[in-house]
């Protein structure tokens, strides 16, 4: 059987599915090596040499479904330390510090993890390096590091603080240490809510004791409060933020793996189907030979399976590949950190794999079902009528993305836009099932008018073999039409959120600067104060809370989300474009919130970035809730709730400032316009962009060697032609009119379906009926398309003499 | 009369070999010609050039007084369209258009409009009135072989060539279209070259050409079924004849 198949193969039909499973294992491998790093990507382990740590639970746990990561530092108590030390089996135990501290004078090469935690404690040492030369620092101004001249005095900033340090001490391992008491005062443990708190006690082992023994002892010992981390979960406790930030990486391609998944099924679909219709008289002819339907079907599956397989290995490698662009591209927007590097295990290309042959395996036998059950006698010339069922189950579709797309008219919140942006790909699948008989219908139209019968010949027939080859061309139709769907909804969906965002946040942040301070990871203590004395400015603090669900379609159980902090100082400068309440009162366990969500006076549960649980008051309410989230929380509570305690920006009226800052090192001064939720979601649309670029992209590889695949194939018919007497130059006139028709309807079809959600959006989130641009996209995407269905069909036409 | 197509001296190679062997022949106007011989003997490549589907490799062919031997791919096919009508096995009727667009195709690729009285009287003639607005698919063979009939004469050509016209046909199918084309002789003078196998059809034919090796062998005129059956069963047997 299998040898009857692979000879009966054509090889043209079979290269389009090799191409088809070529890119899509791409796809899919590259997807997954990122989800595959959003589990386990992990900043380098700074303490080697501690086997066991243990640290505050950073994550909370959800039912049936991944556990909400925290990002923000949560201390142990520095008590822990000694109960630690008397465990048996402990050799030794550190309470360890980390701090934001950077040099500023001159140029440090970057530490890992970053400025905002790279101070510590110079007992953290005997963990992570060793001494290599002078002396411990003692003294409060003295310090070490990795690459520095003993006796240089270096101008730090460290917890926020400024000031000028000698340097003792050089050792071998990154970042700043300072001595014990130094560290614990900048880290801010010697009062307040942290007082007398470590972030973590790290442990080394005593002879002949396993880590694994070790932890165990740990635990009967310590009970569930803590988290007790051997191996490669160290990295993780010791850097929460990384695992938090690697959680982004779950849902950036999340949000577009369900349409790379039908795209490559819809891709690989449709290259088997074209192998089978270009056999359609030999498997007829099988079948009259007496094989079985079901033989009929395995044929065709053996022959899908034979050029799948032989992509796998090569698509993996192109994925590998398309996983590390991703993979800078991500480091570029700053969703990856440069020092957290992707994970390239063999998983990603091994469910790649499996994913895709299934995918091949139910494509063959759903491609197949009705040639195999084709009856005996009949049906070599039968051109093939799409089923009723196929027609209504895509006409359905594209209703039920009808009413999706009018979400925005109801709810006016980020999460409305899911409605619109989950009608493209249903719409898409709708023309995909519903596409020959719409084709066959306009066509079928174009046919019958009196224009067309009157058109040349070349032309006339163009019109006509559209109609009556609906299913081969309805294929490249949908295919195209695709293309021009999701390109559009996609960007300018995210454009739209973009400029809406922007409308709220431009009068929002109106006359006013920012102050930034990037490679300090937070405003230096004290500057706030010194910039007041000159114009009203206000501190802003960013961190995520976790709160449960707030508005309409919120995921029901418990949603991380980045935050503002602003404080009573905001009041008059920041303007929430506020409903009720007063920014007066954004103090201690207070929150305001998007009018939707709540009122003035109502409590709210809200765990903060660090695990901390609240119970806060509402105090304001406002409308501006696409530039700053439905949830501001009080200055006061953000701040000491974050692994640094610093405040992220100060927002000010235009002064001279410039004298000031020049005190200041490292102070950075912008123009204000952008809403602080503007970073994160442009980042994410962006690559959103990139992998829907690389979609679309083999999406029209794939529709183009379909085309010629098609084109080529038709030598039969183009020789009947001939003998009625069409010259070459009429037959590559017909073969140009019907690329312009299949251009034509896929870009009208791709534009409908895409305008629909689009303009709901706009109505909804831009009180006008027209999605934000750059809408020169329309006729760039119908060019593209143009060009690409010109290229495919030239090429073959042009060899017809 | 008039010769509608002449062939002088024409061979045809492909590669080492000789498909056609210095054939010389006219073909008058009015007449029914056949062609047989055994399977090789060249009867398809005689048709293929006398249509000017293909080029000979030497000789001249003569199709309504042009050489055509040295014209382009283009102008041999306006020539043809002009000239020449087709019918073939397996009918080539497209099955994307309908029956009535099929037969006003080459009309179409020609440029020319169609004489609907003629098409009328054709169509009323094979008796596809009613079949006209249908898919070739929903024809029967003989329907289908019909409609390419009325196909070859829409343009009014000086021949109509046929390619086993009723190869893929039943018998009462093939004894139908047979009469169609000895009819469309008699009655419109129509000049009909046709190859075939069967001695059955070539019995219709005024003249029927025996081939073998590339060469016109034998001129049949009105032969016997019983004749020419001893005649091609020789020929298989390789008997050489000279």
């Amino acid at each position: 059987m299998i040898r009857i198949a692979l000879a009966m193969a054509r090889i043209g039909g079979l290269v389009v599915v090799f191409v088809a499973v070529l890119g899509g294992m791409a796809l899919l491998t590259a997807t997954g090596v990122i989800v595959d790093s959003g589990f386990r990507s992990q900043l380098p382990l700074r303490l080697v040499q501690a086997e066991v740590m243990v640290s505050a639970r950073q994550s909370i746990p959800v039912k049936e479904d991944l556990p909400v990561a925290l990002p923000e530092r949560a201390p142990v108590p520095g008590s822990l330390v000694g109960v630690v030390r008397e465990v048996p089996g402990v050799a030794a135990a550190v309470g360890d510090l980390s701090f934001p501290a950077a040099v500023v004078s001159g140029t440090s090469p970057p530490v890992p993890g970053g400025p905002a935690t790279a101070g510590h404690g110079w007992s953290s040492l005997s963990l992570s390096g060793r001494l290599t030369a002078g002396r411990v620092p003692r003294g409060q101004d003295e310090i070490s590091l990795r690459d520095g001249r003993l006796g240089e005095r270096l101008r730090v900033v460290a917890g926020g603080r400024p000031a000028t340090y000698r340097v003792t001490a050089l050792v071998d391992a990154p970042g700043l240490y300072f001595s014990d008491a130094a560290a614990a005062t900048l880290a801010g443990r010697t009062s307040g809510g942290r007082a007398g708190t470590v972030d973590l006690v790290a442990v080394r082992a005593a002879a002949g004791v396993s880590p694994d023994e070790l932890a165990r002892t740990l635990r009967q010992r310590l009970g569930d409060r803590y988290e007790i981390a051997t191996g490669r979960y160290r990295s993780d406790a010791e850097s929460p933020g990384a695992v938090a930030g690697r959680g982004l990486l779950l849902v950036l391609p999340g949000s577009i793996g369900g349409v790379s998944l039908m795209i490559v099924g819809f891709v690989v679909g449709g290259g088997l189907s074209l192998s089978i219709n270009r056999q359609r008289r030999e498997l007829a002819l099988l079948r009259a030979a007496g094989a079985t339907p079901r033989q009929v079907r395995r044929v065709v599956a053996v022959q899908g399976l034979a050029a799948a397989a032989p992509a796998l290995a090569p698509g993996a490698a192109l994925g590998y590949f398309l996983a590390a662009r991703l993979g800078d591209l991500l480091v570029g927007i700053g969703a990856l950190r440069a020092d957290q590097p992707l994970v390239y295990g063999p998983l990603p290309a091994i469910a790649a794999a499996l994913l895709l042959l299934g995918v091949v395996r139910v494509a063959s036998w759903a491609a197949s079902l009705r040639v195999s059950r084709m009856p005996v006698v009949s049906g070599v010339a039968d051109l093939g009528e799409p089923s009723p069922f196929r027609t209504n189950a895509g006409l359905l579709l594209i209703l039920a993305s009808l009413v999706l797309s009018g979400a925005p008219l109801a709810v006016r919140t980020e999460a409305a836009a899911i409605g619109p942006a989950t009608a493209a790909p249903l719409a898409v699948i709708g023309l995909a099932l519903a596409g020959p008989r719409l084709v066959q219908r306009a066509a079928g139209a174009l046919a019958r008018s009196r224009f067309v019968a009157r058109l040349s010949g070349p032309c006339w027939l163009a019109v006509h073999n559209t109609h009556g080859h609906a299913l081969r061309t309805a294929g490249a139709v949908a295919a195209l039409g695709m293309v021009v769907t999701l390109g559009l909804s996609v960007t300018l969906t995210q454009t739209t959120l973009a400029e809406a965002r922007s409308a709220q946040a431009a009068p929002a942040m109106r006359g006013l600067v920012t102050i930034t301070a990037p490679s300090l990871s937070g405003i230096p203590r004290g500057l706030l104060e010194e910039v007041r004395e000159l114009t009203p400015a206000a501190g802003m603090v960013t961190t995520t809370v976790v709160t449960g669900p707030l508005a309409f379609a919120d995921n029901p159980r418990l949603t991380a989300r980045p935050v503002l902090g602003l404080g009573p100082d905001a009041e008059g400068l920041v303007d929430l474009d506020l409903v009720d309440g007063a920014l007066s009162r954004l103090t201690g366990a207070a929150v305001a919130l998007d009018e939707q969500v709540g009122r003035v006076g109502e409590r709210l549960d809200v765990i903060m970035g660090d695990g901390a649980r609240v119970e806060a008051t509402v105090v304001a309410t406002y409308r501006r809730g696409l530039a700053f989230g439905p949830i501001v929380v009080s200055r006061d509570l953000a701040a000491a709730h974050t692994t640094t305690g610093l405040d992220s920006a100060i927002m000010a009226r235009p002064a001279a400032l410039a004298p000031l800052l020049a005190r200041w090192p490292a102070v950075e001064v912008t123009g204000a316009t952008q809403g602080p939720q503007a970073g994160v979601a442009s980042g994410q649309a962006l690559v959103n962009l990139a992998v829907l670029a690389v979609l679309l992209a083999y999406l029209l590889v794939a529709v183009a060697n379909r085309l010629v695949a098609t084109t080529t194939a038709r030598r039969d018919e183009l020789d009947v032609l001939r003998r009625l007497g069409a010259t070459p130059r009429q037959l590559r006139r017909m073969i140009r009119w019907e690329a312009v028709l299949i251009a034509a309807g896929a870009s009208g079809a791709g534009i409908v379906l895409a305008a629909v959600p689009l303009v709901m959006l706009g109505i909804g989130f831009l009180s006008r009926p027209v999605p934000a641009g750059p809408l020169w996209l329309v006729p760039g995407s119908v060019l593209v398309v143009g060009l690409v269905v010109w290229l495919a069909v030239e090429l073959p036409a042009r060899r017809i003499r | 009369m008039r010769p509608v197509v002449t062939l002088d001296r024409v061979t045809k190679r492909y590669g080492d070999l000789v498909a056609l062997d210095e054939v010389t022949l006219a073909v008058p106007q009015g007449r029914f010609v056949a062609v047989m011989g055994p399977s090789g003997s060249g009867k398809s490549t005689l048709l293929h050039c006398a249509a000017a589907l293909d080029r000979p490799t030497s000789g001249t062919v003569k199709m309504g007084g042009t050489d055509v031997g040295r014209l382009s791919e283009t102008k041999r096919t306006v020539l043809r369209r002009k000239h020449a009508g087709f019918v073939f096995q397996s009918y080539n009727l497209l099955p994307a258009i309908s029956v009535q667009d099929n037969i006003t195709l080459p009309l179409r690729l020609a440029g020319v409009r169609p004489d609907r009285e003629w098409l009328d009287e054709l169509v009323h003639r094979v008796g596809l009135r009613d079949r006209l607005h249908h898919k070739p698919a929903a024809l029967s063979g003989g329907q289908q072989q019909r409609a390419a009939i009325v196909r070859a004469l829409a343009a009014r050509p000086d021949v109509v060539f046929a390619d086993e016209p009723t190869g893929a046909l039943d018998l009462r199918s093939a004894g139908q279209v047979l009469d169609l084309l000895r009819e469309l002789v008699d009655e419109l003078g129509q000049t009909v070259v046709m190859v075939t196998h069967d001695p059955a059809a070539a019995t219709r034919a005024h003249e029927t050409l025996v081939m073998a090796d590339g060469r016109v062998i034998d001129v049949l005129d009105a032969p016997a079924p019983e004749e020419l059956a001893v005649r091609l069963t020789r020929l298989a047997g390789g008997e050489p004849v000279r």
